[in-house]
């Protein structure tokens, strides 16, 4: 039982969704799987005046085509993520790490608009939508905005999503046949949040790629490797690679799992693993 | 604050009163009295709350009752296939000493049928993965795999 009374509110349509987050006047909280927020309530660390559900708006999951773009709803449950046809051919890195998401019962329920707002530094999605050069897409009772993956996230577990707004779908441009991507994350039990965790997509022709990494800092960073990988991707362009992904987990932090000198250490490893294993798939 | 919700629970239609504090876990228990749902860390960790949403396990630990309107739900007292009657998978977690303290036990079950429904013939890897929701505080993981591997093979000879 979570000791704190609150209104909650289960609303039907976007509509009524978005007219209620309004008249909330900042201190409501939206829930999707609840996986985080739930907890976060029954421990005493959140405490909304209001909840609103967006389990029983329909239209905000499932994956469809959109030209060259992935339109996914933010409700999609992981485990459909995992397993969805569309995913496997054109953004396979977002099954890859959907399988690493806490674990059979949390898949089921948790969401991917539910992890991106929530924005945990060392989430298995973070890293990825910025690889993928994902869009969020915002809407408000005054209209719909669009932001960058790599502009969305502002802090720990702090976005730039406004009050009023709610995060309806990401936009996730298919990759070219003869990409290689490659999602590892180094953890010491399953179904933890990753410490370090990063996300590679090497484009065909293997000249151009970028790997973004989470757990080294407040937010998930991206590095572009192309000036690194352009003339091959030798033991030498990975450790180039990997030199610039140690200076990019320059604001790592240390915690119960490792100092600040350990993450930044992980994130030349699985920089250039990621690297090497994209770069192995592409053509 | 209340909310009247209306839920199947193992085949039988109720409509309550929830307040929206509560979480599915303590309104199948004090609301309903279905105790065999249990609650261990409260936060999402140990999956002792683990029930049937729809089809699908789910810890009813981080579900808000209210959030659940509507929907059906199968707990450990509604898998068994008759009055007095063990499930299969019960049965081999009975006959292979699959629990010792049995807290974790509702939830280990109910994870094995959610695998076995989906990969009725799994490797003990799958079998570890499939219940890597679920901690046995009694650390009985070994009994509790070999359990789950005897209620694969039952379960696959009555088809």
């Amino acid at each position: 039982m979570i000791s704190r009374e609150y209104e909650f509110h289960a609303p039907k349509t976007l509509n009524e969704a978005l007219s209620l987050l309004e008249k909330s006047g900042g201190n409501a909280k939206l829930i999707a799987g609840g996986m985080s927020l739930v907890p976060m309530m029954t421990l005493g660390l959140a405490h909304p005046d209001a909840v609103i559900s967006l389990n029983k708006v329909p239209g905000l999951d499932g994956v469809k085509e959109d030209g060259g773009v992935l339109a996914i709803g933010a409700m999609t449950r992981h485990h459909v993520l995992k397993t969805n046809p569309l995913i496997a051919q054109h953004a396979p890195l977002l099954a890859e790490a959907a399988k690493y998401v806490g674990d059979v019962q949390v898949r089921h329920r948790g969401t991917l608009g539910g992890v991106l707002v929530h924005a945990d530094p060392a989430a298995d999605y973070l890293p990825v939508c910025l690889a993928l050069g994902a869009q969020i897409k915002l809407q408000s009772a005054k209209g719909v905005r669009t932001v960058e993956a790599r502009d969305f996230f502002k802090d720990i577990m702090t976005t730039s999503i406004e009050d009023g707004e709610i995060l309806v779908e990401v936009r996730v441009p298919k990759l070219p046949a003869g990409s290689g991507s490659s999602y590892q994350r180094l953890h010491r039990v399953e179904g933890n949040y990753a410490i370090v965790n990063a996300a590679a997509v090497v484009e065909p022709g293997k000249k151009k790629g970028r790997v973004a990494l989470g757990g080294v800092g407040p937010t998930p960073v991206m590095i572009d490797v192309s000036a690194h990988i352009a003339s091959g991707v030798s033991d030498d362009a990975l450790r180039r690679v990997s030199d610039a992904a140690f200076a990019a987990a320059e604001n790592a932090y240390g915690d119960l799992n490792g100092d600040a000198k350990y993450k930044q250490a992980m994130a030349r490893v699985y920089a250039q693993r990621v690297v090497r294993a994209a770069a192995a798939q592409a053509q | 604050m209340k909310k009247t919700i209306q839920i199947t629970v193992n085949g039988k239609s109720y409509s309550r009163d929830a307040d929206t504090r509560q979480v599915l876990a303590d309104f199948l228990r004090d609301e309903l009295r279905l105790t065999g749902t249990h609650i261990g860390c409260g936060t999402g960790s140990c999956g002792a709350c683990t029930v049937v949403l729809d089809g699908r396990t789910v810890k009813s630990c981080c579900i808000l009752a209210a959030d659940v309107d509507g929907q059906e739900i199968t707990t450990i007292e509604g898998i068994s296939t008759g009055a007095q009657q063990l499930h299969p998978i019960q049965e081999a977690f009975v006959e292979f000493q699959g629990l010792q303290c049995g807290y974790c036990t509702p939830g280990m079950v109910l994870s094995a049928m959610q695998l076995l429904k989906e990969n009725p013939n799994p490797s003990e890897d799958e079998i570890r993965h499939g219940i890597s929701g679920n901690l046995c505080r009694c650390t009985g993981y070994h009994f509790i795999v070999k359990s789950i591997q005897e209620a694969a093979k039952r379960l696959q000879a009555s088809k």
